[in-house]
């Protein structure tokens, strides 16, 4: 488990140190030090340096770690409560809501007065956290047990119709497509610390709410039945854990736009190095997420320079295989 | 302890079970037999107040479906069959997941001596001890049923409900079962009620029978009354009893 944090530090501290300029591990130790304890930065660093760390670099790796975390944690959650290994919150429609609320914005150039930049991932947020509460409630109307296969149904159902939705619109609407396609795809650029900040309190609010539900989902993973008759408040747990990882899930999508595959596999990791307990699980596939998110975005925006690929591509490309391998392997020996 | 009134339930609207009436006393053991499709478990699932119903269930005097989750699980384990699993856990794990409602301590802390001390007696229960640090998913489907019913005696309930749980298990482990469930029923006035396909196992079980037949309870009581005449016989529609004397017959010749 040290050996985690371990890596985890080095790659963030690399995702900072690589770019067009290179940055020593070193000065970047400093220039942190320093800014955090408001000491003087010595004079052998030079002032772009620190701002280009400060202002371009730390932001970015951070609200890529953050998000790489809210990600896989919901998806940990996902995976139990649905009881299944290749659930996670863009089955029940999180992404596409958002990406049509996000749409629905960039076309019609709407500005919430209140909210001015943030429009766009607020609306993003509501309109992801909107479609799994419909698609939810109509599970539990259809069938008042809400069972899993039900609510995996209904979310691919709300979903597709969405995407559709989705597509027509933006097929009405050439002008924004470029923009459209460009934010579904995923991205960390130009984001500044209101965007770290807002996601930090969002992630240390709601891990350690999932985390405090570790028993019931170590329970719930054996069964909806057996987890009734162990004595777990099956629907209300249910609807608290589906609404808090959708939250996680909507204001990351709603910062950085749709980053797939990392959510599915991270967990997946995290359960086959230290087990299925949840106590581990939530808190380890965060920290795995975030750390692959770095990772990834330092690929993304190092490979072509100084042009980006988009992040979400890359977590793909490099997500796919490394989950075939995984789980087929564990198939083979189970 | 039990008693159930006038009992309708079933699935999407259409009843399995049809009007059961019947009463469990304290200290009493039922072994539950009847041909596919008549009710057992839709009978056991009502017990445990997992799906909704008509009529009265009443534990000691309170009606199921006014119980909370945890009032419930607190009096009643409840062993389904098993189904798949995703996620692995060590045998150890997942015995102490029966201990949720007993658990003390916080969520971030490590159980209490006192509930491991509980899962190790679980586990010796059911002979497993040996296991306890190996991965679930690594188990034979006889001893993952052994885990799962050490799971329901870490529940501490008053009544333990199993579906079908010696279908996995080899015939030694069927017959120690069997023992170990009726000394645990006899030392604290326990309720075991147990769905079975053996007759045989059934009868050494418990002296009590309940045997359904299209959702309606065709016969209740002990089991010397059951196996005469030919009501086994029209249930099943097979002669059960000429099979069994002619399998004896085969045990003497070659035997």
């Amino acid at each position: 488990m040290l050996i985690s944090f371990f890596i985890c530090i080095i790659v963030i501290l690399a995702g900072i140190g690589i770019g067009s300029v290179p940055i020593s591990p070193a000065d970047i130790i400093v220039i942190l030090w320093s800014k955090l304890f408001g000491k003087e930065i010595p004079p052998e660093i030079s002032d772009i340096t620190v701002s280009l760390i400060w202002k371009l670099r730390l932001p970015r790796v951070l609200l890529a770690f953050i998000v790489g975390g809210a990600l896989s944690a919901s998806g940990a959650v996902m995976q139990s409560v649905l009881k299944n290994p290749l659930a996670s919150s863009y089955t029940l429609g999180v992404s596409s809501g958002a990406a049509l609320g996000a749409g629905i914005v960039i076309i019609f150039g709407i500005t919430i007065p209140m909210l001015g930049r943030l429009t766009l991932p607020i609306i993003g947020l509501v309109s992801g956290l909107l479609t799994v509460f419909l698609a939810v409630t109509f599970a539990s109307k259809v069938d008042r047990n809400m069972e899993n296969n039900t609510i995996i149904l209904a979310g691919m159902v709300f979903s597709l119709f969405i995407n559709a939705i989705l597509t027509i619109v933006s097929s009405m609407a050439k002008g924004h497509l470029e923009r459209i396609v460009f934010w579904q795809m995923g991205s960390f650029a130009s984001k500044d610390w209101t965007c770290v900040i807002i996601m930090a309190f969002v992630v240390a609010a709601g891990i350690p709410c999932v985390m405090s539900f570790s028993r019931e989902l170590d329970i719930m993973t054996f069964g909806e039945e057996q987890a009734q008759a162990i004595g777990v408040e099956l629907k209300k747990v249910k609807w608290y854990l589906l609404a808090l990882s959708a939250a996680l899930t909507g204001s990351a999508v709603a910062f950085s736009g749709i980053i797939g595959f990392i959510d599915l596999i991270t967990p997946h990791v995290a359960r086959k190095l230290f087990g299925s307990t949840h106590r581990y699980v939530v808190p380890l596939s965060a920290l795995f997420g975030g750390t692959f998110m770095v990772a990834a975005d330092l690929v993304a925006r190092t490979v072509i320079s100084p042009s980006e690929l988009p992040v979400g591509a890359v977590t793909a490309v490099i997500g796919a295989p490394f989950f075939g391998y995984i789980y087929f392997k564990r198939r083979k020996r189970g | 302890m039990l008693s159930i009134k006038g009992l309708f339930c079933g699935y999407n609207g259409v009843d399995v079970i049809k009007e059961v009436s019947l009463d469990i006393n304290a200290g009493e053991n039922i072994s539950i037999i009847g041909p596919n499709g008549s009710g057992k478990t839709t009978f056991l699932r009502a017990v445990a107040g997992l799906i909704p119903y008509k009529g009265s269930i009443k534990l000691d005097g309170k009606e199921i479906v006014q119980m909370k989750r945890k009032e419930i699980a607190s009096k009643i384990a409840f062993m389904s069959q098993i189904s798949t699993i995703y996620f692995s856990y060590t045998v150890f794990e997942t015995v102490m997941l029966g201990r949720y409602l007993r658990m003390k301590g916080g969520v971030f802390s490590e159980p209490s001596k006192k509930d491991k001390e509980f899962v190790l007696k679980c586990l010796d229960a059911v002979n497993l001890t040996e296991l306890k640090d190996r991965q679930i998913t690594s188990l034979s489907g006889g001893q993952l049923q052994r885990v799962f019913i050490a799971r329901t005696f870490a529940q501490e309930p008053e009544i333990i409900l199993l579906d079908e749980p010696t279908n996995h298990l080899d015939l030694k482990h069927q017959i120690e079962l069997v023992e170990y469930l009726k000394e645990w029923s006899q030392k604290g006035r326990r309720v075991v009620i147990g769905v079975f396909h053996d007759i045989n196992l059934a009868m050494q079980f418990s002296d009590k029978i309940l045997l359904f037949s299209d959702g309606q309870v065709a016969a209740y009581g002990d089991y010397r009354t059951i196996l005469d005449g030919d009501l086994l016989k029209s249930i099943y529609s097979i002669d059960i009893k000429n099979y069994m004397l002619n399998s004896l017959r085969r045990w003497e010749s070659y035997g």
